[in-house]
């Protein structure tokens, strides 16, 4: 049954400003991973196998993922994917970890509110282009401006793979994708796709992201130190994760060409190259891999401290004294 | 009668000041150990236009916001003729003679107070013209002009020390005006100073939010939507002071999947909206409902359909409330009926979400939300929390072995949380299986629809959401939800009392509906209408609908509340002319 109690007792002081919203309780003692047991990729395979197509984009960055998380050794318990609606929404059932699989393009508000009630998770977006940067596009700058440490996870492969190859915002524009895919001529028959690509990476670069990065679901290894340095990165961190599409738009030959990584000596501090570099690059016909940008900026957390120093300081509000403004 | 029971209403140009001036009356009235009531009705634009404000004064709780008026003051001719005519036939209007005409060929008391010109000429501050007013009203009162000087510096008048003094001096010139012209009507209103401490001035929207975080709401998203707003502008004060999050987001669909977030690892969560903004939340609700996740979603009602009437009064989303969703999400939908009420209500919304796994939606309304009313303390050790259903704390069972929708007796099944439990899955909103995989088999389909429908209909048996009220033997039922409450009761009351058989039916939870009493009440009276603030009774059509009977209406759009008055005489003509 429910538990049961009264409004006088709650819980009012809080052991520590930890803006965790949910519990006043404590969490069942984690059993400590003893250092000759630490995790590997297996331990964050869960028993549901990967529902997607043969070759697809997204088994790379699947296993990417697994190992970053490996590679911190972080408890399942203390992490959480939250995914909206496509191919690459289906990713946190494949891990074995907590997931929150919502309605399509909501994947960063649900994120988002995962975080904020409990900062101590482990929070991490994933999602395809189109839930991103059509249906959930307006989410994006909002995510950016709260600065939560997320990591977001975007897989690009430039189509609607879900419903059977529909163009996307980033797919190109015209007659060019027309030409890789069986299913896109379905929906630009005439003159190919009439709208222009988003620039998705430049896009969140202005936004004022605080580490962008990109990667290329054929490039393994790379991609897991780069989803490790966004889940390393203390706010919102944003993964531009190539993921091709082998079924509706396969694009693994063009983009292993055109992947190249960043300048050796890029400085990732210089947000104005780096829109630069991101809206130059497409001219240029390629992709470079590699963080973008970085900067350390006070996490919606860490001003929430603040608010809490002032709103309550040592001790919080009884809801008492909280109704005596209106006596 | 002995009652006290004066209804005033000050009318002026929008942001002129008369709503402070109907604000300060109020809560110094209410401070003074009366019962108020306040109405207001303003156009939605900032600056401009006519606004009205109303405070209705009893020496017992007010039900209503009033019939007629007892004494109207109006500050220039737009609202002296908007209004003039609602005054009672032995009630006073209080106008400005150099701003406006009076008809001299109405048969009411009038009197000109030059408010404009002794606010320029003698106080010499403009900003003072509220409080000149405020003064005339509690001369006329009768209200002693020490008792209003301390009622001034108690008020947002008296705040600032810097105008403290002149607020006092245009208070003074008040009286001075009222005496040496022999104002007198003959009212002596009664103020003595009670135990503030237990008595609370709140509006709806106050109510609920302190109910919301006395239930334990730690995390609240929100978006801008009047009359909503306030609810959010509150919380951003009182959430951090307990240690909570409030977050704005930017938009409705964000707030309750931000909200669903948050509920998902344990956080009790609410957000508050309007019928624009819960039209774009009914996916997420699906959602919530599928996933079983507790969530409160406040749906302060206004006039529709579209941006419709965002400051006027209205109970048209019910529709929404109970059917808004693709496929058939069952959640549950209640309506708080007053001030005092919003706060149990609140409580209730959250232990229903804890205690079911579902979202719970509260209904309220323009008028309910912002009125002022006097209401109780609440004694918070009186004030039953519920917590929601998780696994033992033991960590033995692995998430392979763990069902999170695990089919129990009542259906609902423990929750784990994120960062607590071991057991983790993943809450998904397609179709699913006990073990959350998922399943598109017909039998997991068969198997988790009957879990959401039985688990949501089952909480038709909590206590409290249905009460009968009036005659046994009644010849005229009368079934009502949430805020109409008040003026159908006082209605029914002052019928009653002249020999009319009568009877009232309350209904706080409508969806699951209760089905068993509202059978029995229907089934024994001859003729039963469903009082409603809309224009095609959708609490009658949904009645109907689910008990095959043949119901009355009595319906009004006029995007202002009931006046016990209407229903009233409503229940007159029914029962003298069938």
């Amino acid at each position: 049954m429910a538990e049961v109690r009264t409004a006088d007792t709650a819980k009012t002081t809080a052991p520590e400003r930890s803006g965790q919203a949910g519990q006043s309780e404590p969490a069942e003692p984690a059993k400590p991973p003893k250092p000759s047991a630490k995790r590997t990729l297996k331990d964050y395979r869960s028993e549901v196998k990967p529902t997607w197509c043969p070759g697809c984009g997204d088994f790379g960055v699947l296993a990417a993922l697994q190992r970053a998380l490996a590679e911190r050794n972080l408890d399942p318990r203390d992490v959480v994917i939250v995914s909206g609606i496509g191919c690459s929404g289906r990713l946190p059932e494949f891990v074995n970890a907590y997931g929150l699989h919502v309605v399509h393009g909501r994947a960063l508000p649900a994120a988002q509110g995962v975080k904020a009630a409990n900062p101590d998770l482990t929070v991490i977006a994933v999602g395809g282009d189109g839930d991103g940067f059509a249906i959930g596009g307006g989410h994006v700058p909002h995510a950016v401006r709260r600065n939560q440490d997320i990591t977001y996870i975007v897989m690009d492969n430039q189509v609607y793979g879900l419903t059977k190859g529909q163009p996307s915002p980033s797919t190109p524009t015209g007659m060019q994708a027309l030409r890789r895919s069986v299913s896109m001529p379905k929906m630009a028959p005439y003159e190919g796709v009439l709208e222009g690509q988003l620039n998705i990476l430049a896009m969140v670069i202005v936004y004022g992201c605080s580490f962008v990065a990109r990667t290329f679901s054929s490039q393994a290894s790379e991609m897991a130190k780069i989803i490790g340095r966004g889940l390393d990165h203390p706010g919102f961190g944003f993964v531009h994760a190539m993921s091709p599409c082998p079924t509706f738009y396969n694009t693994y030959d063009p983009w292993k060409e055109s992947f190249m990584p960043l300048p050796e000596d890029w400085d990732t501090g210089d947000r104005i190259k780096a829109i630069d570099m991101a809206m130059e690059e497409v001219g240029d016909g390629v992709f470079h891999s590699g963080v973008f940008f970085q900067d350390v900026y006070r996490t919606y957390t860490d001003k929430l401290q603040d608010v809490y120093a002032k709103a309550y300081g040592d001790e919080q509000a009884t809801i008492d004294a909280l109704m005596d403004q209106y006596a | 009668m002995d009652q006290l029971d004066l209804t005033i209403r000050i009318a002026g140009e929008n942001g002129e000041g008369v709503l402070t001036v109907g604000d300060v009356l109020a809560e110094a009235l209410a401070r003074s150990g009366l019962h108020i009531y306040t109405f207001k009705n303003l156009p939605a634009e900032i600056k401009g236009g006519a606004s009205m404000t109303q405070v209705r004064v009893q020496d017992t709780p007010v039900r209503s916001p009033g019939d007629a008026l007892d004494i109207l003051m109006v500050w220039n001719q737009e609202n002296y003729d908007i209004h003039v005519g609602e005054v009672k036939p032995t009630g006073v209007v209080i106008y400005d003679p150099d701003e406006c005409d009076a008809d001299e060929s109405l048969a009411l008391t009038q009197i000109g107070v030059p408010l404009q010109t002794i606010t320029k000429t003698v106080i010499k501050t403009m900003k003072s013209k509220n409080v000149l007013a405020f003064g005339i009203l509690t001369a006329c009162l009768g209200i002693p002009f020490d008792s209003a000087k301390q009622m001034v510096s108690e008020s947002r008048w008296g705040r600032r020390k810097e105008f403290l003094e002149s607020n006092i001096n245009a208070l003074k010139q008040a009286y001075v005006y009222v005496d040496e012209n022999g104002i007198d009507l003959g009212l002596r209103v009664a103020v003595e100073r009670k135990n503030g401490h237990a008595q609370l001035i709140m509006t709806g929207n106050d109510a609920l939010c302190m109910g919301a975080l006395a239930a334990g709401c730690r995390y609240y998203a929100g978006y801008p939507i009047t009359p909503a707003s306030d609810v959010m502008e509150t919380l951003a004060k009182a959430m951090p002071r307990v240690g909570g999050v409030l977050m704005q987001t930017e938009d409705e669909i964000a707030a309750i999947t931000a909200s669903i977030g948050a509920s998902f690892t344990g956080a009790k969560v609410m957000t508050a909206t309007a019928g624009p903004g819960l039209s774009l939340m009914v996916e997420a609700l699906g959602l919530a409902t599928m996933e079983e996740i507790p969530l409160v979603v406040v749906d302060v009602q206004r006039g529709g359909p579209s941006t419709g009437m965002p400051t006027k009064t209205e109970q048209s989303d019910l529709n929404l409330a109970i059917h808004g969703a693709h496929g058939e999400a069952p959640r549950i939908v209640i309506a708080a009926t007053n001030t005092e009420d919003c706060f149990y209500t609140a409580v209730k919304a959250f232990n229903l979400a804890e205690k079911y796994q579902t979202p719970v939606i509260l209904l309220s309304d323009q008028h309910l939300s912002q009125r002022a009313q006097v209401m109780s303390r609440p004694d918070l050790s009186e004030v039953e929390i519920v917590e929601r259903k998780q696994p033992e704390l033991n960590g033995s069972v692995t998430p392979e072995e763990f069902d999170r929708y695990e089919m129990t007796d009542d259906y609902i099944s423990p929750m784990p949380l994120p960062g607590r439990h071991g057991q983790h899955y993943v809450a998904t909103g397609l179709e699913h299986d006990e073990h959350a995989h998922i399943d598109y088999s017909p039998e997991a389909h068969i198997r988790m629809t009957e879990k959401r429908h039985q688990k949501i209909e089952s909480a038709v048996n909590e206590p409290g959401f249905v009460q009968r009220y009036g005659a046994e033997d009644a010849q005229l039922g009368l079934i009502g939800w949430g805020s109409s409450e008040g003026p159908i009761l006082e209605a029914l009351d002052r019928t009653l009392a002249k020999g009319y058989k009568v009877a009232a039916l309350i209904f706080k939870m409508l969806h699951p509906l209760p089905e068993k009493e509202a059978r029995a009440f229907i089934e024994s009276i001859p003729v039963v209408s469903v009082v409603e603030l809309n224009a095609s009774g959708q609490f009658a059509n949904y009645l109907q609908g689910r008990l095959a009977v043949s119901l009355q209406r009595f319906n009004i759009i006029t995007g202002l509340p009931f006046k016990a008055g209407e229903i009233e005489e409503y229940i007159e003509g029914v029962l003298q002319y069938g």
